[in-house]
């Protein structure tokens, strides 16, 4: 080992080759990790909301299940609370979202006497059956969204909204 | 819908739909012993019209705040908003307010008159429960007023 000696010529180029790789790593980083941005993005919102239902409890009768979420609106942070029509149907658990399709206001299940067994719109008297389908001949233009869904210990979570699954 | 300028567009396009404006009556009283129960009551007003315009999104507009002191003149306060927002296009105005005055007076406005309760000590799940209660009693008042208008 001892007479393996570095000269200074050897130095100089470890030394250079050492200095020159970090100057370029310090440059080639921030390119590659604009480069691969949209992997690194976390997915916001993906992530399963828990709430406080049992799922032994949910029946074919939708039932509102609430639950609340942390949104940003530019720099301001404020919790969003919101909720879902959950039923059972065999042994799928299905979450409605109760936004209606048409402009937004917020259905509710028998919400009409004259119709007991469909979701109704009071705003303009949309109504969608069980399902979320849209009735015809009612404004709304499609089916109420959907929810996904997990159990965990027994209580229900709710996660993103996708199109309607079941129509 | 809020009177932001996102929404006014899908406004300007469904104005058939929406024919409905909220409109939030605020007394604002700075004098010291009255500013915390007012301060109050208008957190109170802005929660319920901000509930009201969720339930109700795609037929009302939540008009931003109207504010006056104890000195303004309401009655003329009142025509003024109630001939602006007719001559907007709504066919359906809804003033609400914590002030009772509004009831008590003969004025031409047509104003809900609702208690105000303090929003300030309670929890989040205890305020939500608190201002749906309060929005279920409004709703009837509401589907009285459209179902009138379209017989």
């Amino acid at each position: 080992m001892s007479n393996n000696r570095v000269s200074r010529r050897q130095f100089l180029n470890y030394t250079l080759t050492g200095v020159g790789g970090f100057m370029a790593a310090g440059m080639l980083m921030p390119m590659v990790r604009f480069a691969i941005d949209p992997v690194l993005q976390k997915s916001e919102g993906g992530d399963f909301v828990p709430t406080d239902k049992k799922v032994a409890e949910l029946t074919e009768v939708p039932v509102r299940v609430d639950f609340s979420y942390e949104q940003t609106d530019a720099w301001y942070v404020h919790d969003v609370t919101s909720f879902a029509w959950v039923y059972k149907e065999g042994d799928r658990i299905v979450a409605l979202s109760p936004v209606c399709k048409h402009l937004g206001c917020t259905v509710s299940w028998a919400g009409s006497p004259d119709y007991p067994d469909q979701f109704f719109c009071p705003c303009h008297a949309g109504r969608y059956l069980k399902n979320g389908d849209n009735v015809q001949g009612t404004p709304p233009l499609g089916p109420l969204d959907e929810f996904e869904v997990q159990v965990k210990d027994g209580l229900l979570q709710i996660g993103k909204t996708r199109p309607n699954t079941l129509v | 819908m809020y009177w932001n300028s996102k929404d006014m567009s899908v406004f300007l396009e469904q104005q058939e739909y929406i024919d409905t404006a909220v409109v939030p009556l605020l007394l604002v009283d700075g004098q010291a012993s009255k500013l915390k129960q007012n301060a109050s009551s208008v957190e109170f007003i802005m929660a319920l019209t901000a509930f009201i315009e969720n339930q109700f999104k795609g037929r009302v507009v939540l008009i931003p705040p109207v504010t006056y002191t104890q000195r303004t003149n309401r009655e003329q306060l009142g025509t003024e908003w109630d001939e602006m927002l007719k001559e907007a296009g709504f066919k359906h105005l809804f003033f609400i307010s914590s002030d009772m005055r509004w009831g008590t007076e003969s004025s031409s406005l047509d104003v809900i008159y609702t208690p105000s309760i303090p929003l300030e000590h309670m929890d989040k799940k205890l305020r939500q429960s608190v201002l749906d209660d309060q929005l279920r009693q409004i709703i009837p008042v509401f589907a009285k007023r459209w179902a009138n208008s379209t017989k």
